[in-house]
């Protein structure tokens, strides 16, 4: 619980996440799902109750690096999360924080800035790159720590929608290649993406499902603050207008077939 | 026009001075410094520039270069020189006029100390002009590595200079921004006296500093996310190499001072 706040943050959720799953968390403003991460990695503890992560407790002072080391987090603001002056020295950042030796650390650095289409980026300082330039530079930083899980911390707020496009495309890829990926955001056209999506409010769990399910309940989502993705919207929209559309459009792609049908 | 600042004044290149090891060349560095003090006649400052003019042509570094580090500090080199002109009275008198009195050692003197902040401010401006400022920081950490013994945080004061050169551009945008919101709601920042002018940067600073502590914030958090625990245990992707260019240039810094001690002893003016 914070200080000054009259409830807690967080409080009563259970969730469990498996390895490999591509989940996306939802919520207005202070509904809890920022501080909910910060639980994953140990930046905060919980009052009560645990977080285990990969067999690991987070409440055991012994295992901190270990769990961060598995679980990496990629925030808000680019500029904020880059410590080093060019490129390859900020991916480079964890590994040297973890001991490995030189020769390794340059293997893991390059890798990790291929894998997210930054290497000829490599020597750029970063001010010279654009916000989705950033976030993916810092998506390396966590892909250098070799991490299991990377927890996305409402990191394409600040992106245009080039920069939004490029992001989304680097988190799918990441969740093909076998990582866990959890993605707090606020655009449901993002959320479409997951297997699997976590509404929050007021501190709690409210939904928690496919996509697909989540979406159908526009009632319960305007009372969490949300709204439905852009496509699914208009064919709510064309539903009340008469036509006949199925309901469990998600996608630009699903509605234009259905419109097709029709014609 | 603030983004013209540029970061450092690194002039990239890959010459013989670009590739040396940069505790190399602070240590080169301050052994110039002390030649420059220890000469003590205008042969060794021909000596000192004769060795400085080879080194900018080694590095490619336009000597155009040279007048802008210069530039600077005219006003305290002519200052500094008509101080000794006038104050100087011993020697023979060339000059007088009333009070005023210039003599042959005053002039002599405003001229060694002319050399000598010449010597000082061109010698130095060639490690910034050649060495990235991240390997700047590196060597200094290496450097005064053996003052972690006295407790001395050598490699917290690194990484601060490293935070501080990453975002000296990004403070330096935002500033602009700042400057930009503030005028567009009727501010004037370039217009009045100096008191009024000063006055008016404090709505440019304050919003500069909240977001600065706000930054700060979130960088240590992001930090620690990614392991970072101090300087213990930690182990770096780019280790300096003391090579054999490192040897090449260090011979030829001990030939200039061993060369500058022998025109003292021999007394050459």
């Amino acid at each position: 619980m914070y200080d000054g706040q009259e409830s807690a943050a967080v409080d009563n959720v259970t969730i469990s996440i498996s390895q490999g799953e591509y989940v996306a968390v939802l919520g207005r403003n202070g509904s809890g799902k920022s501080t909910l991460a910060k639980h994953f990695n140990v930046i905060l503890l919980p009052d009560s109750g645990t977080v285990v992560v990969d067999n690991m407790t987070t409440s055991d002072d012994g295992l901190i690096f270990d769990i961060r080391r598995t679980v990496g987090m990629v925030f808000q603001n680019p500029d904020n999360q880059i410590v080093a002056t060019v490129v390859e020295d900020d991916v480079a950042f964890a590994p040297e924080n973890l001991g490995i030796p030189p020769s390794e650390i340059r293997e893991r650095v390059d890798g990790a800035l291929k894998s997210v289409g930054m290497y000829e980026f490599r020597k750029h300082a970063p001010h010279q790159l654009s916000g989705g330039q950033k976030q993916r530079v810092a998506i390396a930083g966590v892909l250098a720590m070799q991490s299991k899980c990377i927890v996305f911390d409402e990191a394409s707020s600040m992106l245009d929608p080039k920069g939004r496009r490029e992001l989304t495309a680097t988190i799918k890829k990441l969740n093909q290649d076998g990582a866990t990926v959890i993605n707090i955001t606020h655009f449901m056209d993002e959320a479409i993406e997951a297997d699997r999506v976590i509404v929050m409010d007021k501190g709690r769990v409210l939904l928690d499902g496919t996509p697909r399910d989540i979406f159908a309940d526009r009632k319960l989502l305007e009372d969490a603050g949300l709204d439905l993705p852009q496509a699914a919207a208009l064919a709510d929209c064309l539903r009340q207008d008469g036509l006949d559309i199925k309901s469990g459009v998600l996608t630009a792609d699903e509605l234009v077939e259905e419109i097709i049908c029709l014609l | 026009m603030l983004k013209d600042i540029t970061i450092g004044q690194y002039f990239g290149g890959e010459s013989f001075i670009h590739r040396l090891d940069p505790r190399n060349k602070i240590i080169m560095t301050a052994l110039l410094m002390a030649a420059v003090f220890v000469s003590s006649g205008f042969a060794g400052y021909g000596v000192i520039a004769l060795f400085l003019i080879i080194c900018y042509m080694i590095s490619g570094i336009p000597f155009r270069m040279i007048l802008k580090s210069i530039k600077p500090i005219i006003p305290i080199i002519v200052f500094t020189s008509i101080l000794n002109l006038f104050f100087i009275k011993e020697g023979d008198i060339l000059f007088e006029w009333r009070f005023i009195a210039i003599t042959d050692s005053g002039v002599r003197f405003a001229f060694f100390l002319v050399a000598r902040i010449f010597c000082l401010v061109v010698g130095a401006s060639l490690i910034t002009y050649t060495t990235k400022p991240m390997e700047l920081t590196d060597g200094i950490e290496s450097l005064f590595g053996p003052l972690k013994r006295i407790k001395f945080p050598v490699h917290e004061v690194a990484m601060m200079m490293t935070i501080a050169l990453r975002f000296v551009p990004t403070l330096i945008e935002e500033t602009d921004k700042i400057m930009s919101a503030q005028k567009a709601r009727g501010a004037s920042l370039d217009t009045g006296g100096l008191v009024k002018r000063v006055k008016a940067l404090i709505p440019v600073l304050i919003p500069l500093f909240i977001s600065a502590f706000r930054r700060a914030h979130d960088l240590a958090v992001a930090m620690e996310c990614r392991c970072y625990n101090g300087g213990e245990g930690r182990t770096k992707m780019k280790k300096l190499r003391f090579g054999f260019i490192d040897i090449i240039g260090a011979f030829a810094m001990i030939m200039l001072i061993a060369g500058i001690v022998v025109l003292n002893i021999l007394g050459v003016v």
